[in-house]
């Protein structure tokens, strides 16, 4: 864990970037358009983010990759990916994978 | 409560949580609940966090995850341009995913722009979305505090993420994307300064836009269609 300093720097820059990404083009001239070729990075950037820092954090265990039928994680993401993706249920999601993660942790 | 009301709530529960689950004091928990207002990105940043990674991954990691919102803002300035700069400013704080998909979605054949009706929903909506969040996440981060480590409630902040994640993932050229992003990431797990984060996104980003560059039929162009294209099914991000 970082310094108080670490964490009050980290949140200030946070913030700076929820303000600039949500009001980014509510502060433009209504003659800056987004321009094609950067919209379509741009659309797929926040997928691939998420993917990353689910993947780096699930699938690692003390900075080294862990992927391993050991992992309780991975058997708990999988199965709420599954439910979400089956329900678009956000708490029937939570408590099928918090449940699968405990009864692992508890009994495999 | 409205289902939108209730739908922030839970975020809003989760994110209290896991924030301060995973390691973070109260007072820090808060002091970010109460300005960085962005629950994925809050979550995205929190395994950084609690490793102490350095603050330029940080604040790119939480950018990429907000690039969306510069998308919804492209689509909903219309409605906003003629504002003073402070009120745009503010209008675009309070522009989150669930406010975005019901304003767009309500407003979408208007073809007069700014008007009161179409302010006092948006800010109707960004009160209420407000209020549920903060609270909840108030709420969350005390039952945080008091919930041992060694149940994983951690584990929330990914099955969260997965929420706003799972509904992006509906077209083959973001599913690309996404795969090879998840496997580039875990390959790089041991790289200093946790670059191999910025790696893997660099990389899936370049594939998506190939494949998509491969077989352009049935994508959504313009940034209003671009736009309800990743908020539309995101209910509950």
């Amino acid at each position: 864990m970082g310094s108080l300093a670490y964490l009050i720097a980290a949140t200030v820059g946070l913030t700076v970037v929820t303000v600039a990404t949500r009001s980014s083009f509510f502060m433009l001239p209504a003659r800056v358009e987004l321009p094609e070729r950067i919209e379509r990075g741009l659309r797929y950037a926040p997928a691939c983010a998420l993917t990353a820092i689910i993947a780096q954090s699930v699938f690692a265990r003390q900075g080294e990759a862990y992927v391993s039928v050991h992992n309780n994680q991975i058997w708990a993401l999988l199965a709420a990916a599954l439910v979400f993706a089956k329900t678009r249920n956000m708490i029937a999601m939570m408590v099928v994978g918090m449940a699968v993660f405990t009864a692992l942790r508890l009994w495999a | 409560m409205s289902p939108f009301g209730v739908a922030i709530a839970i975020w809003g529960l989760v994110t209290g949580v896991a924030m301060v689950n995973a390691g973070l004091s109260i007072p820090i928990a808060l002091l970010i609940t109460f300005t960085v207002f962005a629950g994925s990105a809050q979550l995205a940043v929190l395994p950084l966090l609690i490793t102490s990674a350095p603050l330029p991954i940080v604040w790119v990691t939480a950018l990429l995850v907000n690039l969306r919102f510069v998308i919804f803002a492209a689509a909903a300035r219309k409605a906003f341009v003629m504002l003073p700069w402070q009120q745009r400013m503010l209008a675009g704080y309070l522009n989150g995913d669930l406010g975005f998909a019901l304003f767009s979605r309500r407003f979408a054949d208007d073809t007069v722009h700014g008007t009161p009706e179409q302010w006092g929903y948006f800010y109707g909506g960004a009160v209420v979305n407000w209020v549920a969040w903060m609270a909840s996440s108030v709420v969350g981060i005390l039952i945080g505090a008091s919930a041992p480590d060694a149940w994983g409630l951690n584990q929330a902040a990914y099955f969260a993420l997965l929420a706003v994640l799972i509904p992006m993932v509906h077209r083959i050229p973001v599913a690309a994307g996404v795969l090879v992003t998840a496997v580039i990431a875990v390959a790089t797990v041991g790289f200093p300064m946790r670059l191999g984060l910025l790696l893997a996104v660099l990389a899936g980003v370049a594939v998506a836009v190939g494949v998509e560059t491969l077989r352009p039929q049935g994508q959504p162009h313009g940034v209003v269609a671009v736009a309800s294209d990743i908020a539309d099914e995101g209910e509950v991000a």
